[in-house]
């Protein structure tokens, strides 16, 4: 051959690499020969041109011939697998099951993933939105609100942000409908939405004349309130509804998009806000309400607008030294507004990933495995085939594509189970985030899922058709079904097993940890009796209650009226009540006698205002000293309540009745009068803050809320004190009604819909793990039968064989759990965050879990040792 | 299938590259080459079969019965990587009732006047 001549036919043997192997094999040489006496004439023929021309024609009839040649190698092969799949059934239906769940779980935990944590924000230009908050110095954990005037600092001297725009929270009242309504109101600049890019649906945005002071009040309906309270009915636009005393016109209807941090029913610009307006709030640096959002001009990065802004604070501090205290270091924290909106959602969502993905991890395992199994009764047929020509690279074929069916399926199914709990995962997951209404199928997730079933038909597949290869001679000599496992193939099975062994480990190790800090949060005593409590949360019209004689009668006869109702036994009203997810506000304050000593930083508690009652209706145990009573009317000296930790904290060998402490630096003095027990204010997984309790008659309040405690249910007797109230005052609607245990166990939901969720994922994982260990030791015993029957016909009793395969199959499951519990020790430390009360390493859980997954292994491997202990040796003999 | 019909049809049915290799080896038994040489020839260089088209046909032909490979070698010195392949009774049957559909439809078109008359075979 000359070297074109050689070059040619490399040339040609790559192109038709693009054929499938099995046509290469039968026809690759006889083409060569034919191109090259082609070539030969071509040359002749038609020189230089007719060697090309041939070459255009050649590429074209294999670009043409390799996709058809596929499809229909792929037909055959499918028409094939599915074939066998019918005869399988049990086993192909076992495998769709298993891999469905796997594969369900997966789709349904990605979809949240991909909804929260990976798609952009719903908002224009998400990436550059910031939410900002003041920070005292680098060591103070929580930032604060931010006051009017500081806001307009920051906005003037800022060098890296586009706008900042402001919000913050209020109840109003909304008359002008059948009935008086509460409605959750942002209060926000003119811009708000535009920095979001939320335009309106229907109407139109707040423009500047909007905010300008003495403007017509405007309001923006958000999109869920339109549909709840309007119907989503377009003609509300226009309409004029009665607030805070003024006229207030609906000019537009909100698009739906996640609003954070509250979910509100309507928005007006800050102008319109009767405090927001208050020449107090314009005026003084320390009235921080308000929260800051801004968007970063276009390049920026959060921690160069942290630093700018950061500049502008200390200028204020050096201009304003009387607003600031002289230990602070002030400085602006600037959280990218995605990171803000999913901080609580992604530790568990991550987990459960994680969770879900070992689910996967398993059922792949475990069909590896029924694979392997099922090999080994195939052996005959496909040696047969090997022996009649058929390829390895075919049957390697015809395997991978077997699994690759039977994962379609399960992804078929897997969706089906995804898509069908979708809405109760998105229910669960708007406990962490406001963006779990965005939760669905979209095409990423698809695609992913797609990608799972390409992972799990390789898993799946591989293992089974690679172990084949090795075997395949053995196959032929040892000739068929009697043969022992393959060496190999033996230890691929066995290192399955212990894979999914050590996997179901680490599951239930996940759900046990989870389950126990679930336990021990419900363990918690909250300080209060959260039974039999009933609370109505609600703002008084401040228009209408201008002073705190009308507060004060209004309240004196709606307790009096609750009272005395049937099944009411204690009635109080108060400014929060515990977990009722009300912002933690710290006060400072001054003891008596220790102003000299400031080197510490100043005392501070959280203040609550409540009627002598509160304590009676909620179980809160009186220490020492005396309750509040009629006697501590506004006139009288000023007196407080303290709970146990501030007394311990600033009077730790002292007695603090009588002591006397300040609220405005030194100008009034308010004594102590008792010490009351300690309560868990902000959830049962956060330790009590120092708190002090100021009597309602000398601190009216209009934004507090009424609890009773009551004989029964005490949502029986809502109805009646609503009614009440409108015998008080026909204008004054309710806010939320619930029990107080309603509170108590929305505040412990979300870890509960955790440990639900991994129990479920791990016991999954112990089925699945618990019948492969079965699975394969019922196979080890119909292929030994031969094996026992010799042992029994050599005197071995049963309880010998019995315990024979009993410790083959525990022996797997023990290493397995020793792999897991090292697995563990090393992985549990990520999820450290979410666990309460309880340590990643926690020995109790550790020895339960290896317990329980010893005691499934033992189950699964003793019905096929009493099958082995029953073993004919006659029969098992006559059979070779 | 058509019901009246015994004749055996390849199923889907031949097309025309394929029923060009049925009639190739109508005659003699050949190798891949001398189809391709073969069909070219006999439509005047009309029809040019490239190789990847070729075995295409061939394996098809091969998997329905219609083709075989034959057993023994022509000459000792032949290139032993060329197959001889013969049509079987099947294919030739085929064949035939390939041609004789052709054959029908071409009177067809001659009663309308498409062709002329007919051509001295």
């Amino acid at each position: 051959m000359t070297e074109p001549e050689r070059r040619a036919t490399n040339r040609f043997r790559m192109l038709l690499r693009l054929l499938p192997a099995e046509f290469r094999g039968d026809f690759g040489p006889e083409m060569e020969q034919v191109f090259v006496a082609q070539r030969e004439e071509a040359a002749r023929e038609g020189g230089k041109m007719g060697i090309w021309r041939l070459w255009w024609e050649t590429a074209k009839g294999i670009f043409t011939a390799a996709p058809r040649e596929h499809l229909s190698m792929l037909r055959q092969d499918s028409a094939f697998a599915l074939r066998m799949m019918r005869k399988n059934l049990g086993f192909t239906i076992a495998a769709i099951i298993v891999l469905g769940l796997g594969i369900g779980a997966n789709t349904a935990i990605f979809s949240v993933v991909n909804a929260v944590l990976l798609k952009p924000l719903p908002y224009e230009h998400g990436e550059r939105l910031l939410m900002l908050r003041e920070r005292l110095s680098r060591s103070a954990p929580a930032g604060r609100n931010v006051s009017v005037p500081e806001m307009l600092d920051y906005r003037r001297q800022n060098r890296s942000l586009d706008a900042i725009v402001e919000y913050h929270n209020m109840q109003f009242i909304l008359l002008g409908r059948a009935e008086p309504e509460q409605v959750e109101t942002g209060v926000v600049s003119w811009n708000f939405f535009d920095v979001f890019g939320a335009k309106p649906l229907l109407g139109r945005n707040f423009a500047p004349e909007d905010e300008k002071e003495g403007a017509p009040a405007v309001l923006l309906l958000s999109y869920e309130y339109w549909l709840r309270s309007f119907g989503g009915d377009p003609i509300v636009i226009g309409k004029v509804f009665r607030m805070n005393d003024k006229p207030h016109t609906v000019i537009g209807v909100l698009p739906p998009f996640p609003q954070y941090p509250h979910e509100n029913d309507v928005y007006m610009p800050s102008s319109a806000c009767p405090f927001r307006s208050g020449t107090h709030m314009i005026a003084n640096r320390q009235m921080r309400m308000l929260r800051l959002f801004a968007r970063m001009k276009p390049g920026t990065r959060s921690t160069e607008a942290e630093a700018d802004l950061s500049t502008v604070a200390a200028a204020m501090q050096k201009e304003f030294p009387n607003d600031y205290p002289d230990d602070a270091q002030p400085g602006v924290e600037a959280t990218p507004l995605k990171a803000e909106l999913t901080r609580d959602a992604k530790p568990t969502m991550l987990f459960l990933l994680a969770a879900a993905g070992f689910v996967l991890l398993i059922a792949c395992a475990n069909v590896a495995n029924l694979n392997l199994a099922r090999m080994v009764r195939r052996e005959r047929e496909l040696g047969v085939r090997t022996a009649m020509g058929a390829s390895r690279v075919r049957l390697f074929r015809q395997l991978v594509t077997e699994s690759s069916l039977l994962a379609l399926l399960g992804g078929a199914l897997g969706l089906l189970l995804a898509n069908g709990g979708l809405h109760l995962l998105s229910a669960y997951v708007a406990r962490f985030t406001p963006r779990a209404r965005e939760v669905h199928i979209d095409l990423v997730v698809l695609l992913f899922t797609l990608g799972v079933v390409l992972f799990v038909s390789v898993l799946t597949g591989t293992a089974p058709a690679v172990a084949r290869r090795e075997n395949l001679i053995t196959t032929l000599k040892e000739g068929g079904s009697q043969s022992t496992l393959g060496f190999v193939r033996g230890r691929l099975r066995s290192a399955l097993i212990v894979a999914q062994v050590a996997v179901s480990f680490l599951l239930l190790i996940g759900a046990g940890l989870t389950v126990r800090s679930l336990i021990n949060l419900q363990r918690v005593d909250p300080g209060f009796r959260p039974d039999n409590v009933l609370t109505v949360q609600f703002s008084l019209d401040f228009s209408r209650y201008t002073t705190n004689e009308k507060t004060l009668a209004f309240w004196e006869s709606l307790l009096q009226k609750v009272q005395s109702l049937p099944g009411v036994t204690a009635v109080a009203a108060a400014g929060d009540f515990p977990l009722d997810k009300s912002p933690a506000f710290s006060n400072q304050f001054l003891i008596e006698g220790h102003q000299g000593d400031s080197t510490d930083a100043k005392p501070t508690a959280e203040l609550n205002v409540i009627t002598p009652e509160y304590l009676s209706v909620l179980g809160i145990p009186l220490f020492s000293g005396r309750n509040f009573i009629q006697h501590d009317h506004p006139e009288s000296p000023k007196v407080a309540l303290i709970n146990q930790s501030t007394a311990q904290r600033y009077w730790r060998n002292e007695d603090p009745v009588g002591r006397r402490i300040s609220f405005d630096n030194g100008k009034t003095w308010t004594q102590i009068i008792g010490v009351i027990g300690d309560v868990h204010e902000h959830g049962l997984d956060v330790p009590a803050n120092d708190f002090i309790y100021l009597p309602f008659t000398q601190y009216p309040q209009n934004g507090p809320a009424l609890m009773a405690r009551t004989q029964g249910d005490p949502m029986a007797v809502a109805r009646a004190v609503v009614q009440r109230l409108y015998e008080v005052d026909p204008n004054q609607p309710a806010g939320r009604i619930q029990s107080l245990e309603q509170y108590r166990a929305d505040s412990i939901a979300a870890p509960r819909l955790t440990a639900n969720l991994l129990g479920l994922f791990a016991l999954l994982a112990l089925a699945i793990a618990a019948a492969g260990i079965g699975g394969v030791m019922a196979l080890a015993v119909s292929q030994r039968t031969h094996e026992i029957g010799v042992r029994m016909a050599i005197g071995a009793r049963p309880a010998e064989i019995v315990r024979m395969i009993l410790s083959q199959g525990m022996g797997l499951a023990l290493v397995g759990v020793a792999i897991g519990v090292a697995a563990a020790f090393a992985l549990t430390r990520a999820v450290k965050s979410l666990l309460f009360g309880v340590t990643p390493s926690d020995p109790a859980t550790f020895l339960a879990v290896a317990a329980v997954l010893a005691a499934a292994a033992l189950a699964a491997c003793y019905l096929p040792a009493r099958r082995a202990a029953k073993v004919d040796p006659l029969r098992a003999l006559r059979a070779e | 299938m058509a019901p009246k019909t015994s004749v055996p049809e390849s199923n889907p049915p031949l097309t025309p590259a394929m029923f060009h290799v049925l009639l190739a080896l109508a005659g003699d038994d050949l190798h891949g080459y001398a189809i391709l040489k073969e069909v070219e020839l006999r439509t005047d260089g009309e029809v040019k079969l490239s190789t990847g088209t070729l075995y295409g046909i061939i394996k098809r032909l091969l998997n329905d019965g219609l083709i075989v490979e034959r057993r023994e070698r022509p000459a000792a010195h032949d290139d032993e990587r060329r197959r001889y392949y013969r049509l079987t009774p099947q294919g030739r049957e085929v064949a035939a009732a390939e041609a004789a559909r052709l054959e029908k439809v071409v009177a067809i078109a001659r009663a309308r006047r498409l062709l002329k008359k007919a051509q001295p075979a």
